[in-house]
């Protein structure tokens, strides 16, 4: 999975010195690509780096503070919750799930949004209407809310949560699609290629989509963090990733009644949400600037 | 104006009938029995399930309760909630005040904080305040707000005992009769002393939370909406007229910058009923989200059918006033 949010930086050669020489201008999205990279590693390697196993109970060390606290033990370097796991273990797995969430988010919305876009922009009609309608329908029930209805349908799980966010956020990639490949369409290239004999297919995925590819990319960045935000607040309502599994929103829930006692706990699935999501929308930022001059913050 | 107005209205048709659709079929393919579950695990003798079943017209063919559903829906009849044996709907106005003060007040300290913000920024374009304001957004934008809500508890309430921790009144001290379910203007019709102030401080933390949001969007806008007002040939103008630079900003640049600002606005409406879900969970504040997540935990089939549609149709509708408004100030949208 770092492959893929990686894959912008892997295109050809020649442009990626140039997107490389302009994404580099923005220092933000360089630093946010670092700290993301880090994360992604720690994500990947944490069956191999987590000192301890996310799920093991240390009854003798229950709600141990960070180490720079006074009491705090040198073998859990961020403390532990309130049945004695370890947090950086925790966090680490957990980096795993946000990450992989937002990505399969990412990924499914975005092939989805690719075929519903491009075939509404070629075939029109009827099915143009349908299907826009339907993506009209989404949008107009609360994110969260048609996520909620979603979630009480189907047994709140990871799988799931993947489901319902997928399926909040596919009308944007549909629209996004649609728009650009509408404004493609009557140009003279596609007409040109029309007039040589390609096909609809070949047309439409070779020729139009590649010129609807640098907003699509950065939406995709965009997406990613979105879709983490949204299943951690699904996992904090307890309609999403169930515990124990070590997801960021879950333990959100689960610290909430150590607020006062023992804030840490709460503290880092937090921060880690926030500074992963921060990280993400940072790097997207960046792409935008660098692909999609049109669209650069002045 | 006037077709413009009928196609716009006619598009909504389409997506109510969906709505009633995708509601009622979701709802129905919940796993679990809604009389067993309502009932504790313990096991129902069989003909008074079937007794039950019948007065909650769960025995029909499904076709026969859709269409029995759309009528009641026509009629203003969302059904009736398993749990509290009230009408959804009285249910849901009751509760929708709470929901709409929270929305309105935190829109309100988004556009207050966030406009200003986004026009400074772009006025000292790359000075430090530009700089930092720039990052907050983004931090803001990118923040959990459950969690944003919980540091806030933690340092204003639990640290600092500034505010309470939730609830929108504190019961013991203050009672006021709900006129018109918004607790600021309720208390300060009851005239009782203090109730206005408790109302607020009750307001604060939930407010805060549901704005960041929307904050960072709007003040992200309005700057970079500034900053290509301010590079037009009018903005050149009126500078070069002489005009101090406030005045250009001020009313040259900023009036015809707030239009991309003003469209972005209206689309906060569904983020923040969706935050809303969120907010209210945290604060314990007695609103439609609150209400709605607690119906899943009850399986209140009805409640949470009538609750989406309601919910659905209020952001629909906002939806359609802020086109046909836009439909009033550009005349090129209408013809478009």
């Amino acid at each position: 999975m770092a492959d893929v949010t990686l894959e912008p930086l892997k295109a050809p050669p020649g442009p990626l010195a140039s997107f490389w020489a302009a994404f580099r201008e923005n220092r933000g999205a360089v630093v946010g690509l670092v700290i993301l990279s880090s994360i992604i590693f720690c994500a990947v390697f944490a069956g191999i780096i987590a000192p301890h196993d996310p799920l093991e109970q240390y009854r003798g060390f229950t709600k141990l503070p960070p180490v720079w606290f006074e009491n705090g033990d040198p073998r859990f370097l961020l403390g532990t919750d309130a049945l004695g796991r370890d947090m950086v273990s925790r966090l680490m797995y957990g980096a795993r799930i946000s990450l992989f969430i937002g990505v399969a988010v990412m990924s499914v919305s975005m092939v989805v949004g690719i075929a519903l876009g491009l075939s509404t922009a070629w075939f029109g009609g009827l099915y143009d209407v349908i299907v826009i309608r339907i993506m009209d329908l989404i949008v107009s029930i609360p994110s969260l809310v048609l996520a909620i209805l979603i979630m009480a349908v189907l047994e709140p799980n990871l799988m799931n949560t993947i489901i319902a966010v997928t399926i909040v956020y596919l009308p944007r990639y549909v629209r996004l699609v649609r728009a650009s490949a509408l404004a493609e369409l009557p140009k003279d290239y596609v007409t040109a290629a029309k007039v040589s004999g390609v096909g609809p297919l070949r047309l439409m995925t070779k020729t139009v989509f590649p010129n609807c590819a640098a907003p699509l990319i950065v939406q995709g960045a965009l997406g990613i963090s979105d879709g983490m935000l949204e299943a951690a607040g699904l996992g904090f309502l307890g309609l999403g990733a169930q515990p124990p599994m070590p997801e960021w929103g879950a333990m959100l829930a689960d610290s909430r009644e150590f607020i006062t006692a023992a804030p840490w706990i709460m503290m880092m699935p937090g921060l880690a949400i926030l500074i992963t999501v921060l990280c993400i929308n940072l790097v997207g930022d960046g792409l935008r600037d660098a692909l999609d001059p049109k669209l650069r913050r002045s | 104006m006037f077709t413009y107005l009928l196609k716009r209205l006619a598009l909504t048709v389409p997506t109510f009938i969906s709505l009633m659709f995708i509601t009622f079929v979701m709802i129905r393919l919940v796993p679990g029995d809604p009389i067993e579950v309502r009932r504790g695990e313990r096991g129902i003798d069989p003909e008074r399930l079937e007794i039950l079943r019948h007065e909650m017209g769960l025995d029909l063919p499904i076709w026969q309760q859709f269409l029995s559903y759309v009528s009641d829906i026509m009629h203003g009849n969302f059904g009736v909630s398993l749990v509290s044996k009230t009408p959804i709907l009285e249910e849901f106005l009751k509760l929708f005040p709470a929901t709409l003060e929270l929305t309105l007040c935190a829109m309100m300290f988004a556009i207050v904080l966030g406009v200003p913000a986004g026009v400074i920024a772009a006025a000292r374009r790359g000075s430090v305040f530009d700089q930092s304001l720039m990052g907050l957004a983004l931090t803001g934008y990118s923040m959990p707000i459950f969690w944003w809500g919980l540091i806030l508890i933690l340092i204003m309430s639990n640290t600092l005992g500034l505010t309470p921790v939730s609830g929108r009144v504190d019961l013991i001290k203050y009672f006021y009769p709900p006129v018109t379910g918004f607790a600021l203007i309720d208390s300060l019709w009851s005239g009782q002393k203090g109730a206005f102030w408790d109302a607020v401080r009750h307001l604060i933390l939930p407010t805060i939370v549901l704005g960041t949001v929307p904050l960072a969007v709007i003040a992200r806008m309005t700057r970079s909406s500034m900053l290509e007002v301010l590079e037009e040939d009018y903005v050149r103008t009126a500078r070069a007229k002489g005009l101090s630079s406030r005045r250009v900003i001020g009313v040259h640049a900023l009036r015809n910058a707030l239009i991309p600002v003003v469209t972005v606005i209206g689309l906060q409406a569904g983020t923040l009923l969706a935050g809303a879900v969120l907010t209210e969970t945290i604060f314990s504040w007695p609103g439609v989200g609150k209400w709605l997540i607690e119906s899943i935990g009850r399986r209140d089939y009805p409640a949470l059918q009538g609750g989406i549609m309601l919910i659905a149709s209020i952001v629909i509708v906002f939806n359609l006033l802020v086109d046909l408004l836009y439909g009033l100030i550009n005349p090129r949208i209408r013809h478009g």
